[in-house]
C-alpha cells in the first residue's frame, strides 16, 4: 500500500520532534510553500534597506575621513594664538579625530598646484606678500557633530573664518539616517508580517492534527510535548526562509556590485562599495533570530486554543 | 480509587448535567455508569478526567483532590487513568504498534521500555499479529482492542471507558467486556458509562444509575435497571 510519507519514529525525543516538525510541513505544503514565500519577499525587502544602509554608512565613513572642516587662522595670530588655538579644538574631546595645521606657505603652494602650469600667476604672493592665510585642518570623529563643533570654534580667539563641511556630505547623511529609519520601520513590518505568516500557517497545521492533538491531551501530554513540533514547524519556516534570502540576496548584490562597483565615478571619489560577505555575518544573525523568535512566538500564538481541552 | 462529594456540574448554557452527585469507588472496582441519553453519565467522566471543571463540590482521585488542580498538572492526572471512547479515536496514518506506542512515547517512556511493552500490550489484546496493519484496516472490535492496549500500555490505576461497546455488534462487545473483566482482575479499576442493558444485567458488577445529573441507584451487584 501506499502510505503518506510516514518516517518511522525512532522514540527518542529529539529526532520525534525534528520528524514531526517536517512531517508537518510536508503535511501542510501549499500554506508551507506560501509562507515561505511570503517571508522570502519580506526579507528580502529587509535585507534591501540594510544593505543599502550599511553602504551608505560604508560611503559616509570614507568620505567623512578624508574631508575636514577648515579653520583659517587670523594674520595677525602669534605663534603662541596658533598654539592655543590648536589645543583649544582639541580641548573639543572625542568628537576631533585628527587636527592639521596648514602654514600660509603651504596654503600657497598648494594652490599653485592646482592652477599647475598657470602657477606662475601666483608667484607675486610668494614670501611678505602672501595673502593665503594659515589654517587648521580638522576631521571628526563623525561627522555629525560638524555643525556643533564649528559653532564652538566660531567662539573660540583669533578664528577668522571657517568653511563649512561639504554640502554633499550633508546629503549623505541625510540619506544614511533616512535609509536607518527605514530599516528600522520595515524592520517591525517585517516582524509583524512573519507573525502573522507564520502564526497563520501553523493555525492550518494544528487544524489539520486537531484530532491527534485531542488524543494527545488524553493520553496526558503536557502542552510542552504537543507544541514542540508545531514550534519546529514555525522554526523550519523560519530557517529555510532565511538561508533562500540569504542566497537570493547575496547573488543579487554580488551581480550588481561587479556593475557599479568599478564605476568610474565612484573610482574617482575613491569610494568602495562594501562586499556582501562584510555584511553577512550580521544578516544572517538577524534573520536566524528571526525565523527563531518569530518560529516559537507565531507558533506558540496559534497553539493557545487548541491546548484548552 | 475515585471520589465524588457532593458534585455539581452546570454548564455554561445553564444545563445542569450533574447535581449534587457523591459516591466513591474503590480501588480495583468495576463499576458501570448507566442512564438514558442526556442524563449525564459522559459529563460524570468529563469530570474524572478534568476535561471539564465542576461548578459544585469536590472530586478525589488517587488521595489527591483535583477540584482546584492547576491546569498545568492535568497532563499528570490522566497519566494514571486509560482512556476509551465508543470513537476509538486511533491516529489513522500510523500502524496499531505505533498507535499504542505513541502513547508512551508521550510519557517519555525509554525505547528500550517501549519495544518491550507494547508488544506486551497488544498480545494482552490478542493483537500481535496486526501490528503492522493501519486501523482503517482492522474491525471496530479490533480497533477498540488497540484503543484498549493504548490505555493500558502506561499501566494505568483505572480505566476509563465511556460507552467502549457502542459501536460494536453483540459478540465483539462481548470480547471487550471479558477483556475488560480480565484488566480489572488484574487489579486495574473500571469504571464504564454504557447503555449495553444485556452487558450490565450478565456482569454482576456495581451499577450508579444517574437521572437527569441525579444518582437515583447506586448497587453493588445490580443489573441495568432495578427491576431486574
Ligand atoms: N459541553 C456542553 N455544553 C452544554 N451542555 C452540555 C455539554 N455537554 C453535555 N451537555 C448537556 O448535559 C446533559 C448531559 O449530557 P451527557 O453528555 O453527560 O449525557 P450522557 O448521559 O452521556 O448521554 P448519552 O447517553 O447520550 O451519551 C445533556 O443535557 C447535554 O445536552
Ligand atoms: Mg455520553
Amino acid at each position: 500500500m501506499i502510505r503518506e510519507v510516514d518516517i518511522v519514529v525512532k522514540f527518542n525525543s529529539f529526532t520525534y520532534l525534528i520528524s514531526e516538525g517536517i512531517k508537518n510541513v510536508l503535511k501542510n505544503k501549499k500554506a508551507s510553500m506560501a509562507s515561505l514565500v511570503t517571508m522570502i519577499c519580506a526579507m528580502i525587502m529587509f535585507g534591501v534597506f540594510f544593505v543599502l544602509g550599511e553602504n551608505a554608512n560604508h560611503v559616509v565613513e570614507q568620505v567623512s575621513s578624508s574631508q575636514g572642516i577648515e579653520v583659517f587662522i587670523v594674520n595677525e595670530a602669534t605663534d603662541e594664538e596658533i598654539n592655543k588655538l590648536e589645543s583649544d579644538i582639541w580641548s573639543l574631546g572625542d568628537k576631533i579625530a585628527t587636527v592639521t595645521f596648514v602654514s600660509k606657505q603651504e596654503a600657497l603652494e598648494s594652490m599653485k598646484e592646482q592652477l599647475g602650469s598657470d602657477s606662475d600667476l601666483l608667484d607675486i604672493y610668494e614670501g611678505d606678500n602672501n595673502i593665503f592665510p594659515a589654517s587648521f585642518i580638522v576631521t571628526l570623529s563623525d561627522l555629525s557633530y560638524s555643525a556643533e563643533v564649528e559653532q564652538q570654534i566660531w567662539e573660540m580667539d583669533n578664528v577668522k573664518d571657517i568653511t563649512s563641511s561639504d554640502q554633499t556630505i550633508d546629503t549623505l547623511i541625510k540619506i544614511a539616517n533616512g535609509v536607518k529609519i527605514a530599516i528600522g520601520v520595515i524592520f517591525v513590518f517585517l516582524i509583524i508580517i512573519a507573525i502573522t505568516i507564520i502564526s497563520n500557517t501553523i493555525k492550518l497545521s494544528v487544524h489539520a492534527r486537531r484530532k491527534e492533538i485531542s488524543i494527545m491531551k488524553y493520553v496526558g501530554a503536557t502542552n510542552g510535548f504537543i507544541r514542540g513540533p508545531f514550534i519546529i514547524e514555525g522554526i523550519l519556516i523560519g530557517i529555510v526562509s532565511s538561508a533562500l534570502t540569504l542566497l537570493i540576496l547575496g547573488t543579487g548584490y554580488d551581480i550588481i556590485i561587479e556593475k557599479i562597483g568599478n564605476s568610474s565615478v565612484l573610482q574617482v571619489m575613491g569610494i568602495q562599495l562594501l562586499q556582501f560577505s562584510d555584511m553577512l555575518q550580521v544578516i544572517t544573525i538577524v534573520f536566524l533570530a528571526l525565523g527563531i523568535g518569530i518560529g516559537v512566538i507565531g507558533s506558540s500564538i496559534s497553539m493557545k486554543k487548541y491546548l484548552e481541552v | 480509587m475515585i471520589e465524588f462529594k457532593n458534585v455539581s456540574k452546570i454548564y455554561v448554557t445553564g444545563t445542569e448535567a450533574v447535581h449534587n452527585a457523591t459516591f466513591t469507588i474503590e480501588k480495583g472496582e468495576f463499576a458501570f455508569l448507566v442512564g438514558t441519553s442526556g442524563s449525564g453519565k459522559s459529563t460524570l467522566i468529563k469530570l474524572i478526567l478534568k476535561e471539564e471543571e465542576a461548578s459544585r463540590g469536590n472530586i478525589i482521585i488517587n488521595g489527591k483532590d483535583i477540584t482546584y488542580l492547576r491546569q498545568k498538572r492535568v497532563p499528570y492526572l490522566r497519566r494514571s487513568m486509560g482512556v476509551v471512547f465508543q470513537d476509538f479515536r486511533l491516529l489513522p496514518d500510523k500502524t496499531v504498534y505505533d498507535n499504542v506506542a505513541f502513547a508512551m512515547h508521550i510519557v517519555r517512556a525509554t525505547p528500550k521500555h517501549i519495544r518491550r511493552q507494547v508488544p506486551m500490550v497488544l498480545s494482552l489484546v490478542g493483537l500481535s499479529n496486526k501490528a503492522k496493519m493501519y486501523p482503517n484496516e482492522l474491525s471496530g472490535g479490533e480497533q477498540q482492542r488497540v484503543a484498549l492496549a493504548r490505555a493500558l500500555v502506561n499501566n494505568p490505576s483505572m480505566i476509563i471507558a465511556d460507552e467502549p461497546t457502542g459501536n460494536l455488534d453483540p459478540e465483539t462487545a462481548w470480547d471487550i467486556m471479558n477483556l475488560l473483566n480480565e484488566i480489572n482482575a488484574r487489579g486495574t479499576t473500571v469504571v464504564m458509562a454504557t447503555h449495553a442493558k444485556d452487558i450490565v444485567n450478565k456482569m454482576k458488577k456495581r451499577v450508579i444509575q444517574i437521572d437527569k445529573g441525579v444518582i437515583i441507584r447506586d448497587d453493588k451487584r445490580g443489573g441495568y435497571s432495578s427491576e431486574v
